[in-house]
């Protein structure tokens, strides 16, 4: 096995004294796509502006391809590149702002080769946009040329913070695109954070789910937010809009957020195969994971998507499309509190 | 309103004629006020920068005082510094009182803190994103502090504006420290004061319209630097 190109061990980061990231060991194979998904606030841009070299961690260190780094590190500087969320470009024009890595590496020659090869790849071309000053470019081509800086310097390491959180869809597209190409041709890793989860598991060798600053398994797990309410004696759960009942166990407190594994799904109104809390729902999207070949169904109960892991034997049993109604089963000693 | 049109002729006399006791007195403005403009400007800006770039303790107390001393009155700056070159005072035995390096001297107290205010203002306003994009480009510190100095060049330029139109008008340390001498340290300001006095108004408008020009020149160069961009 190689080494690994990230490893993290007992990383904890902290504002204001409130941790909002706790790791306790995370390795990223070199060359590999790495995908982060969480709801926000759950350190998915922490964890990114850390391996970005942008901040220093609380505690706990970090090895980039097993050489201990930090902000500034030589070693990594100039191999690893962060596009945030919302990149903000320099006061100069596009071609000053995309060779603005080149001429911090030195890079003299073949700059303006390099500019215009940049910003093909995010679909601009040098003749229209280099010359053009930052504050006349659309937020779609603002972070197109952000991302363009980032693919000039040819990186190792790609972070990608919410690529297409705020772009129109042909951007997005094109964004998602270039990203992929500088896997392909360069062999860079890519980490990237998004909610565009569908887009993730078609991508991804890897899910990295982060709930509450924690890795939290891959993301198909289904997580229900407070607050919960009393249904009855020792009944806790929630008065879901479609009038069901989604009942769980005591939760620690009111706020507590459920993770609810999903047994199975049956066709609406066959009998369940055993005990278990059973609920009627629609499906609302299914999406395949690359790297297992697995499909995955988001069932809407009430408002509420549960994700389900679909074996071969129900795809093959219920025929499974967006709009159909199936019923999920889960049972309540198998629920779990964050 | 006579004397104000009549004023107006004589001035374009006197500026096209190449009058010498005006043209002594736009040298010695020019002068006295490029030394004080430039060592403000070397001082300041790194200052400023870091008062507004760093986080440190009795950081918001020393921005309150540089405020405060934004505001300072010219008469009381030309009385401190008039006490220290005296004869009397401590730096007396440098024979600055009633020169031009003595009035610069006052001028530069008097434009520091507008210049590390005004700057000091432009790096908090600066974008904090900017900060994380030049890091995740590569730049090592040096090159982040450069980058980040360079990004709040248009308020800083805005900061040495105010800090230079403040300069070029200010009456009182010209009058105080330099003694409005003849031929030697009459700047435009102090010329402008006597001439009126003593009815002279051609004089004081000629040299009124050469500060407008002046600080025309300073504008037009400035807009133009920042349209390059």
């Amino acid at each position: 096995m190689d080494t690994p190109i990230y490893e993290i061990r007992s990383l904890t980061h902290s504002y204001a004294g409130k941790t909002v990231l706790a790791i306790e060991h995370l390795a990223v194979e070199p060359a590999s796509i790495v995908g982060l998904i969480g709801p926000n606030g759950s350190g998915k841009s922490t964890l990114l502006r850390l391996l970005g070299l942008i901040q220093r961690p609380t505690q706990g260190k970090i090895h980039f391809n097993g050489c201990l780094v930090e902000p500034f590190s030589d070693d990594a500087r100039f191999l690893i590149t962060l596009l945030p969320q919302e990149p903000s470009l320099m006061k100069r024009n596009v071609f000053n702002n995309v060779s603005y890595g080149l001429k911090l590496r030195g890079n003299g020659r073949g700059v303006a080769d390099r500019v215009n090869e940049a910003l093909s790849l995010v679909g601009l071309t040098g003749k229209d946009f280099a010359r053009r000053p930052w504050y006349a470019l659309s937020g779609g081509e603002a972070q197109r040329v952000a991302l363009a800086a980032r693919l000039a310097l040819k990186p190792k390491v790609l972070l990608l913070d919410e690529p297409t959180a705020s772009v129109d869809a042909a951007s997005a597209q094109l964004i998602k695109e270039a990203s992929l190409r500088a896997r392909q041709e360069l062999g860079t890793t890519l980490m990237v954070a998004s909610h565009d989860w569908q887009w993730l598991y078609e991508i991804c060798d890897e899910i990295i789910h982060l709930f509450k600053g924690r890795i939290f398994g891959t993301g198909r797990e289904t997580i229900i937010f407070g607050p919960w309410q009393k249904l009855g004696t020792k009944k806790w759960g929630k008065i879901l809009s479609d009038r069901q009942q989604l009942c769980v166990p005591e939760p620690p407190d009111k706020e507590a957020a459920a993770v609810i594994d999903v047994l199975s799904v049956n066709e609406d109104g066959s009998a369940p195969a055993d005990e278990g809390i059973v609920l009627s729902g629609t499906v609302s999207r299914l999406s395949l994971e690359r790297k297992t070949g697995q499909l995955f169904a988001t069932i809407l109960v009430g408002d509420l998507p549960f994700t389900v892991r679909l074996t071969p034997q129900q795809t093959r049993e219920h025929t499974i499309f967006p709009g159909k109604t199936l019923s999920i089963r889960y049972r309540l000693d198998q629920i779990k509190w964050s | 309103m006579n004397f104000l049109l009549e004023g107006f002729f004589q001035a374009f006399n006197l500026l096209l004629s190449g009058n010498p006791e005006t043209y002594s007195a736009i040298w010695a403005t020019v002068k006295v006020s490029s030394y004080s403009i430039g060592c403000s400007l070397l001082m300041g800006i790194p200052l400023g920068f870091c008062l507004g770039y760093f986080d440190f303790r009795g950081k918001k107390p020393l921005r309150t005082i540089v405020d405060t001393m934004m505001a300072l009155p010219t008469v009381f700056i030309g009385l401190l510094v008039y006490a220290f070159l005296t004869h009397r005072g401590p730096l007396g035995n440098f024979g600055l009182l009633f020169t031009l390096p003595g009035i610069a001297i006052g001028q530069t107290i008097l434009a520091l803190p507008i210049v590390i205010g005004l700057s000091a203002t432009a790096v908090e306003s600066m974008d904090q994103k900017l900060r994380v994009t030049i890091m995740s480009m590569g730049a090592n510190r040096r090159q982040l502090f450069l980058s980040s100095l360079w990004e709040s060049r248009h308020g800083i330029l805005a900061g040495a504006i105010a800090a230079y139109g403040r300069v070029m008008t200010e009456v009182g340390i010209s009058m105080m420290v330099g003694g409005n001498i003849k031929w030697h340290t009459r700047t435009i300001t102090t010329a402008i004061a006597l001439e009126t006095n003593k009815g002279q108004f051609g004089m004081g408008v000629a040299l009124g319209l050469v500060l407008l020009a002046i600080a025309f020149g300073v504008n037009v160069s400035v807009s133009f630097l920042r349209r390059r961009d």
